[in-house]
């Protein structure tokens, strides 16, 4: 119980910073930035997926880890780490891409790595550890 | 075995955004690309054009345009919104357009406004930027190239050679340098912004909800109401 509100908490705040980014691309405002490259990030080609803004796509999984955070067994335990671990690395890639091909970071991004890492690690021991598991 | 499972849905789910993402970010110089070139012509076509600006110089309202050349809402306002504005605005003598292009996104940008500054000396610099955001590349990736400005310089009507010619300029280089000074001043946080002048009132931001063409024009008209 204690690992599911961990990985729910770490979701709430990475939720949170997706809102947040989602916000700020619909309403075509700059995000608060002490980094510099925020904007440069924003108005990036790596901003969207098939036209929908990568925020949106991280709200969605973090509201989707939260909804298998509240669930108990393996099957809701498997689906968050699926989501979790896919996040990881696509905010690597992300990563990848602000130093890459952007030359630019966006703070807000790499906070959500940060946290994309950890619920994704999170996720994995919960995998381990789930008392369904084989 | 389990943790293999996730392991690899995760690898499947993470491999096709990222080919959807990576695809999308290739892919933006096509979007578009034919339309935009094959009207482009007509865009403009009876729109005295002197310098950056566009329109009527009796127009009792000045709409200043503050852009990066890799700017994809940039674009997309240039696109979808840029001939609705001429249409019922710069055509009827309301409202003339000045462009002011800013360095947002990088070094491309860069090579991108002096063709563009380029360009302004022939009046043509209107039609330069439609043509490049036409050909508009991944950001960054050397996209602007020589052939690309003279091919875009082409469509618009310009000297492409001259246009290369003249990015070089030093005073090229103050009119980019004037454009920045303007838009700190302007408070720009962001691409495009928008700045109304009606005079005697003092200028101001238009607070743009939408790029789109119906949306942008709500906000253009109660401005300027």
């Amino acid at each position: 119980m204690r690992l599911r509100a961990w990985i729910g908490a770490a979701a709430v705040i990475g939720g949170a910073i997706a809102a947040y980014l989602t916000v700020v691309h619909y309403t075509h405002t700059s995000p608060i930035c002490t980094s510099g490259g925020c904007e440069k990030v924003q108005h990036s080609s790596y901003a969207q997926a098939g036209g929908i803004p990568v925020a949106v796509l991280g709200l969605v999984a973090y509201v989707c880890v939260l909804l298998t955070a509240a669930a108990r067994g393996v099957p809701a335990a498997l689906a968050g780490a699926v989501i979790a671990l896919a996040g990881a690395v696509f905010s690597g890639y992300l990563l990848w891409a602000q130093l890459a091909r952007i030359h630019a970071i966006c703070q807000w991004c790499i906070g959500n790595d940060v946290v994309i890492a950890v619920v994704a690690a999170l996720c994995v021991v919960r995998v381990l550890t789930e008392p369904d598991s084989t | 075995m389990l943790v293999a499972a996730a392991v690899g849905g995760a690898a499947l789910l993470a491999v096709v955004l990222i080919l959807v993402v990576g695809k999308s970010s290739t892919a933006t110089t096509t979007t578009a690309t034919a339309p935009a070139i094959a009207t482009a012509a007509k865009l403009f076509a009876g729109i005295p054009q002197h310098g950056n600006t566009i329109g009527k110089a009796s127009a009792p309202a000045t709409l200043i345009v503050y852009e990066d050349p890799q700017c994809p809402f940039c674009r997309e306002w240039n696109v979808q919104t840029l001939p609705t504005v001429l249409d019922q605005y710069v055509r009827t003598g309301k409202l003339k357009l000045v462009y002011r292009g800013v360095v947002i996104i990088g070094p491309d940008s860069v090579r991108g406004l002096r063709a563009i500054g380029a360009a302004a000396k022939q009046n043509k610099l209107w039609n330069l930027v439609d043509a490049l955001y036409a050909r508009q590349g991944a950001e960054n990736s050397g996209w602007i190239t020589n052939s690309v400005i003279v091919a875009a310089a082409s469509d618009a009507g310009a000297n492409g050679p001259a246009v290369v010619a003249g990015m070089g300029a030093p005073s090229v280089g103050a009119t980019l340098t004037t454009w920045q000074s303007q838009a700190k001043a302007d408070r720009l946080q962001g691409t495009p912004t928008f700045v109304i002048e009606r005079p005697p009132a003092v200028s101001q931001q238009l607070p743009v909800q939408g790029l789109d063409p119906a949306t942008f024009v709500a906000a253009l008209a109660a401005a300027l109401q």
